[in-house]
């Protein structure tokens, strides 16, 4: 059971329990899963699962189909074909909705409303939410709940939407780029929040264009690609098929030739002090040849995901 | 889940904002009530002229029982036009937000990820919107009933401003209720605005002037203003149309916005 004191009813103590028994079997259930609009196919063809305790990186550049995928597991809008399914239900249901959080893509939270009030409406609509619950997040990502929504920076205003997913302890968490406009310092803290709900036995679905974010996080991971998923497996196994763009800067000359043959490096240019590699899997080698020389800095180039698995994807392009 | 959460947000977020249309309108009655006796004092020459304008120009300007009686003066001055208008702008605004207004701003979904059906909050929103409304009318309404003493209009009765009073709220809400409904079938807050107000303004030509135009006076029978207002209010006897057609419209206008709301894509 969590950490984090509960506010529940009984009802939603038992409903927990109930999700003990049945561990293992997945609480997003998504299945063959279609969305069209007009000629577009958002989604094709979508199966993933997402089991209790388990936290799922949806990765893909934007326009992939991440957020029609999340948007209809919500049950914001209707499958064109296949089925959604929360905790073995339909996700219209209110009562399947009690114990899911959500924090959508761009959030947009009433703009007149203090974050404190919009915090005590949604906890209502939940049938009342322990303050303390509230308290603790608010404190935890130092949000200041007495201030107006609409005067808040984008950073603070997806703290509001993280607060109100997490407060009533969901046993689902649904997050379509959650960390967007925070600083690196606040991303780690609502990390630190998402893994704490994922030992507690929340299932969490987590969207992002962005491999790194994902990478210390998730168990697995699922590529999405105009709206098909190209790749589903662990992060231990994907790991290996990314590539990263890195920047070595040195305190010396070095030779040109420093770098050729040092494996999984290619794309190797060194200009003055500073080399540019393209490194495949693991930078072990990389680390192992430059050991005896002074590297002031190394710059890691995060690529968007399209750059990141770009071989990959162009070998899925040459299969058609 | 309890019912009445979203409907009493709506209020609260609201209540600085209904307290400045319930002024504003509060200050256009009054000052019409207390312009009556300078223009009864000036009737004579009121009625002649009016007696030289052709009988479907009264009608439009709502005067056909002459603007000097104190009926025909608050027909002609109040509830025919100006009265209607202010509270459509007040709840077509309404209205159009509570669906199609939030949908596309992006305050609808993150609501509607709580244990809360689309059709409860459709639903509480067009109640907040009715209430709402009826705020200003009541005000309005009240005031008269308070001033017609001193403002020489106490020909009226308490019954006769009353049911005036619904009556005007009743063709608002009708128009209100069919930007509510297309705001919530399509999500387009640019279409329930265009259908609300352009049905309000159409069936307003149609009634204004269908004492020129055969055609249009062949289809009067359409137009809510024209069962409102072919028997002037306050100076004939009201009818049932009056009540009972605007009534039968938002039954079916609202359940059908809000089945169709509960069945689409969200945009």
């Amino acid at each position: 059971m969590s950490a984090v004191g509960t506010g529940g009813s009984t009802t939603a103590r038992r409903s927990r329990r109930y999700d003990r028994q049945v561990t293992g079997s997945p609480v997003i259930d998504i299945r063959a899963l279609t969305k069209r609009f007009g000629s577009l196919t958002a989604v094709d063809s979508l199966d993933l699962q997402v089991a209790p305790g388990e936290i799922y990186g949806l990765l893909g550049p934007n326009g992939a189909g991440k957020t029609t995928t999340i948007r209809t597991l919500l049950g914001f809008l209707n499958p064109t074909g296949g089925s959604v399914q929360l905790l073995g239900s339909n996700p219209r249901h209110t009562a399947v909705r009690h114990r899911v959080g959500y924090v959508g893509g761009d959030v947009v939270l009433d703009r007149g409303l203090k974050a404190r009030d919009l915090l005590k409406w949604y906890a209502d609509l939940r049938g009342g939410v322990n303050p303390a619950t509230i308290n603790s997040l608010c404190e935890h990502l130092a949000l200041d709940p007495t201030r107006k929504i609409g005067e808040l920076s984008t950073g603070n205003r997806q703290k509001v939407a993280i607060v109100q997913a997490l407060m009533h302890e969901p046993d689902v968490l649904v997050l379509d780029e959650p960390t967007s406009g925070l600083d690196p310092l606040l991303q780690r803290s609502v990390l630190e929040l998402i893994r704490a709900r994922r030992d507690a036995g929340t299932a969490v679905l987590y969207s992002s264009h962005f491999l790194p974010e994902v990478e210390n996080l998730a168990d697995r991971v699922g590529i999405l690609r105009r709206g098909v998923l190209v790749r589903e497996d662990t992060m231990a196994n994907l790991r290996e098929v990314a590539r990263q763009r890195l920047e070595l800067r040195f305190a010396q000359d070095v030779p040109t030739d420093l770098l050729t043959g040092v494996d999984g490096v290619s794309n190797v240019e060194i200009v003055d002090r500073t080399a540019y590699v393209l490194v495949d899997g693991s930078v072990a080698e990389l680390v192992k040849r430059v050991a005896e020389y002074d590297v002031d800095r190394i710059v890691s180039h995060d690529e968007d995901l399209e750059d990141v698995f770009f071989q990959y994807y162009q070998d899925g392009e040459d299969g058609r | 889940m309890k019912t009445g959460i979203v409907l009493r947000q709506m209020l609260r977020e609201r209540r600085r904002g209904v307290l400045w249309w319930s002024v504003a309108i509060a200050a256009l009655t009054a000052i019409t009530a207390a312009s009556y006796p300078a223009v009864k004092d000036a009737g004579s020459v009121f009625d002649q002229l009016m007696e030289q304008m052709p009988e479907g120009m009264l009608e439009l300007f709502g005067a056909e029982g002459g603007i000097t009686s104190p009926g025909g003066y608050l027909n002609s001055q109040l509830y025919s036009n100006i009265l209607p208008i202010l509270l459509l702008v007040y709840g077509i605004g309404m209205a159009a937000w509570s669906i199609a207004g939030t949908e596309r701003e992006g305050t609808l979904e993150p609501l509607l990820a709580n244990p809360v059906s689309r059709s409860q909050v459709a639903l509480e929103r067009f109640a907040g919107t009715s209430l709402l409304l009826t705020v200003p009318m009541a005000v309005s309404t009240i005031l008269l009933i308070a001033t017609r003493s001193p403002f020489e209009l106490d020909e009226l009765g308490v019954g006769e401003l009353i049911w005036v009073g619904v009556g005007t709220y009743l063709l608002v809400l009708l128009f209100v209720s069919l930007t509510y409904a297309v705001g919530a079938a399509t999500g387009s807050r640019g279409a329930a605005i265009a259908v609300g107000a352009g049905v309000a303004a159409g069936t307003y030509v149609i009634f204004g002037l269908s004492s020129f135009v055969d055609f249009f006076d062949s289809v009067r029978w359409l137009s809510p203003w024209d069962w409102f207002l072919s028997n002037s209010p306050l100076t004939d006897e009201q009818t049932w149309p009056a009540f009972v057609w605007p009534l039968v419209v938002i039954a079916v206008a609202v359940p059908v916005g809000t089945a169709i709301l509960a069945r689409r894509d969200l945009g």
